[in-house]
């Protein structure tokens, strides 16, 4: 069942029981009955469904609350027909309340303090102590007509009843028997769950305890009153029954109070994160520091950017008044933010130590938050790659025709004028011009498809070749070593566009190329001593390269003042 | 037969001129982009153009639709180092246009392409 849907339950049972008793006490009054044992009752009742629908209203409690508002429904059905006029549903209904009263004494008892009884052998109890209540009530309602029978109107208290009623039944003896096994086992895990209480945990179960014991006393003192055969009630006695009904809701809320004041709001902050699904924890964090305008900036240590928990970026740059900022984890590497209400910063010490308490589901969310932008980043390089793939063979079919398809037409042209005699010598060297500019062109676009020095001859001599054609002097240093084709194409082409960058806008007079195995990772540098300010805009060709090398899980760096040059780093990871 | 040349390579407009002129056509200019094309056209009012598809400033096809609304429009002959199936079959291509590939460029097929009525 639901959180929502056990305190929604909880409160309506409460109502119904509420009903029922003003019910009973209306018509006790109406009896004549006006004692201070009625006002007892009466109060007793409103203060039981008062503690149960007070529980809960807890968060974590509904369940607990559930479980109490039924025992106390079940009770108050038992009481109820106490001098009720005899119909057979009312003492059907009775009788089934007074068979399972027991079961629900238990069941609220053993399900303290979460409203679940999870132990098996707690639940074995519970289950047979409803099998019980319904065969030592319900075996009875089998042969007893109460309209034949004047005599056995039920003259009986919640948990006792005095033998009269059925003792011609011989599963009246059993019963007995069966009742007082289940008592002794009941009391046994009540014992064993005290004894195996942590020292701190024990005196959040105390009033509970002592309440049960307290009952138990009762019951025992009254079975030997009457075994004794002492005539008539004696008055002590039944100001010790009525005292249950209060006691015991009392008892779990002040168990309940001691495990709230043991946890404190950061106790509750821990439970509330348990339950927090992603996306939650800033509500969570908002909630127990008591500031609803709180806002939850994670860091993103790849970005050196706070995000919230969608991963949009959040501005901590600029605080407004009333405003204040408090970062949780060590300076220089923050987990979080906290944007609140400054008021709160005299409570520096909550702050800081809910921030603590968060950290865990904080690194969670940020974890998410991370892999969401990472995830993003990747969608968006991916679509770059494959646009820059189709803009790469558009611009491959429009160098074939306007290139070396061109000259060869022109060629053909050429062969034919002077195959039919109408050519000179100075067609003849236009044809051969035609011809030579073609192969160069194509040679230049089979280069720029792949290089066949980069594969024949390594990084080291195709990075030297593409020095050797660039307008700009270039000197190229490291050493010559072969790597993965992967990483060497991958690399050339990195630093044959930087070069070409570097032809077209730096206005350098020098460039300086050079590779380094540090570590298992191939460190290129390409530094010139242009103009600088280059910057990686989105669809620049410096875009390009990042994507290029972040397809080989390499690592990107630019540095270009204006004025100062320009100088990338490119770190690529190459296995030895 | 006075016959316009229009393509943005040099070499080619230059060869064409001499194919066409062996042909015994009479090239009365040249145009290297759509802008000049159309200007020359005006200017000179050849019997015929001899137009590149692909056109550095805007496509042939628009400068072909241009020239066939003037009154007295020259008769084109579309040219293009694509080959006829790289358009496709349901191109649309300007009416009254003769299409012919750089490739299949001869004076006997220019002769046929641009005398035909």
């Amino acid at each position: 069942m639901t959180a929502h849907r056990a305190r929604s339950a909880s409160v309506g049972l409460g109502v119904v029981t509420l009903a029922l008793w003003v019910m009973d006490v209306v018509r006790q009054l109406q009896l004549g009955i006006a004692d201070s044992g009625l006002a007892f009752y009466a109060v007793a009742g409103v203060a039981g469904v008062a503690v149960a629908v007070a529980v809960a209203r807890q968060p974590g409690r509904e369940q607990m609350g559930l479980v109490l508002a039924g025992w106390l429904f079940v009770s108050v059905l038992d009481d109820l027909s106490v001098d009720w006029p005899v119909s057979r549903t009312a003492t059907t209904g009775w009788m089934l309340a007074h068979g399972l009263a027991p079961a629900a004494y238990g069941l609220m008892v053993l399900a303290y303090p979460s409203g679940r009884v999870r132990a098996r052998s707690e639940r074995a109890l519970v289950g047979l102590a409803v099998a019980f209540g319904l065969v030592w009530m319900g075996a009875p309602l089998l042969f007893f007509h109460p309209g034949d029978c004047t005599t056995c109107a039920p003259r009986v208290s919640s948990l006792l009843y005095t033998a009269t009623t059925f003792d011609y039944l011989p599963v009246g003896q059993a019963s007995w028997a069966a009742f007082i096994a289940l008592g002794v086992w009941f009391v046994a895990l009540l014992v064993r769950r005290l004894r195996a209480a942590p020292p701190g945990a024990r005196a959040t179960l105390l009033p509970l305890g002592l309440a049960v014991f307290f009952a138990a006393a009762e019951f025992v003192a009254q079975r030997i009153v009457w075994l004794g055969g002492w005539a008539g009630p004696l008055p002590a006695l039944d100001w010790v029954d009525r005292a249950n009904a209060l006691v015991l809701p009392l008892a779990i809320f002040a168990g309940l109070a001691a495990i709230r004041s043991r946890r404190g709001p950061l106790g509750d902050l821990v439970v509330e994160l348990g339950r927090a699904r992603p996306g939650e924890v800033g509500r969570a964090l908002s909630g127990t520091l008591g500031d609803p305008t709180l806002e939850l900036a994670l860091w993103l240590p790849d970005r050196r950017a706070f995000v919230d928990e969608a991963g949009e970026p959040v501005d901590t740059t600029s605080i407004p008044d009333g405003r204040a900022l408090t970062v949780i984890g060590p300076p220089g590497e923050p987990l979080a933010a906290l944007i609140h209400d400054d008021r709160l910063l005299g409570q520096r010490s909550l702050l800081e130590a809910a921030g603590s308490a968060g950290r865990l589901a904080l690194e969670n969310t940020r974890l998410q938050a991370e892999l969401r932008a990472q995830l993003a980043e990747l969608r968006a390089s991916r679509a770059r790659i494959v646009e820059t793939a189709d803009a790469e063979r558009r611009r491959l079919e429009r160098d074939l025709h306007d290139g070396a398809q061109q000259r060869l037409l022109a060629l053909g042209l050429a062969l034919q004028l002077l195959r039919d005699g109408s050519g000179d010598h100075e067609l003849l060297v236009q044809a051969e011009a035609e011809l030579q500019t073609a192969l160069r062109e194509l040679r230049d676009l089979a280069r720029g498809i792949h290089p066949t020095i980069l594969t024949e001859q390594g990084l080291l001599a195709a990075v030297r070749s593409l020095g050797d054609r660039a307008p700009v002097p270039v000197r190229v240093e490291g050493p010559d070593e072969r790597y993965p084709l992967a990483l060497e194409t991958a690399v050339y082409f990195v630093i044959a566009e930087a070069l070409a960058n570097v032809a077209k806008h730096a206005g350098a007079s020098t460039t300086v190329v050079s590779l380094a195995r540090e570590n298992g990772r191939l460190r290129v540098e390409i530094a010139d001593d242009g103009c600088g300010g280059a910057l990686a805009r989105p669809g620049g060709g410096l875009q390009g390269l990042v994507d290029r090398v972040a397809t080989v899980g390499g690592t990107f760096a630019i540095a270009s003042e204006r004025g100062a040059g320009t100088t990338l780093q490119v770190e690529v990871p190459c296995e030895s | 037969m006075r016959v316009l040349v229009v393509d943005d390579h040099p070499s080619f407009r230059r060869l064409a001129a001499r194919l066409l002129a062996e042909a015994g056509f009479a090239v009365v200019g040249e145009a290297a982009d759509a802008e000049d094309a159309v200007r020359e056209a005006e200017r000179l009012r050849p019997d015929a153009v001899l137009l590149d598809v692909v056109l550095p400033d805007r496509s042939g096809l628009a400068v072909a639709r241009q020239l066939a609304q003037a009154a007295g429009a020259p008769r084109v002959v579309l040219t293009s180092s694509r080959s006829r199936s790289d358009f496709g079959d349901s191109f649309e291509w300007p009416p009254g246009c003769r299409f012919l590939p750089k490739h299949e460029l001869t004076s006997a097929r220019l002769r046929d392409a641009l005398r035909e009525p």
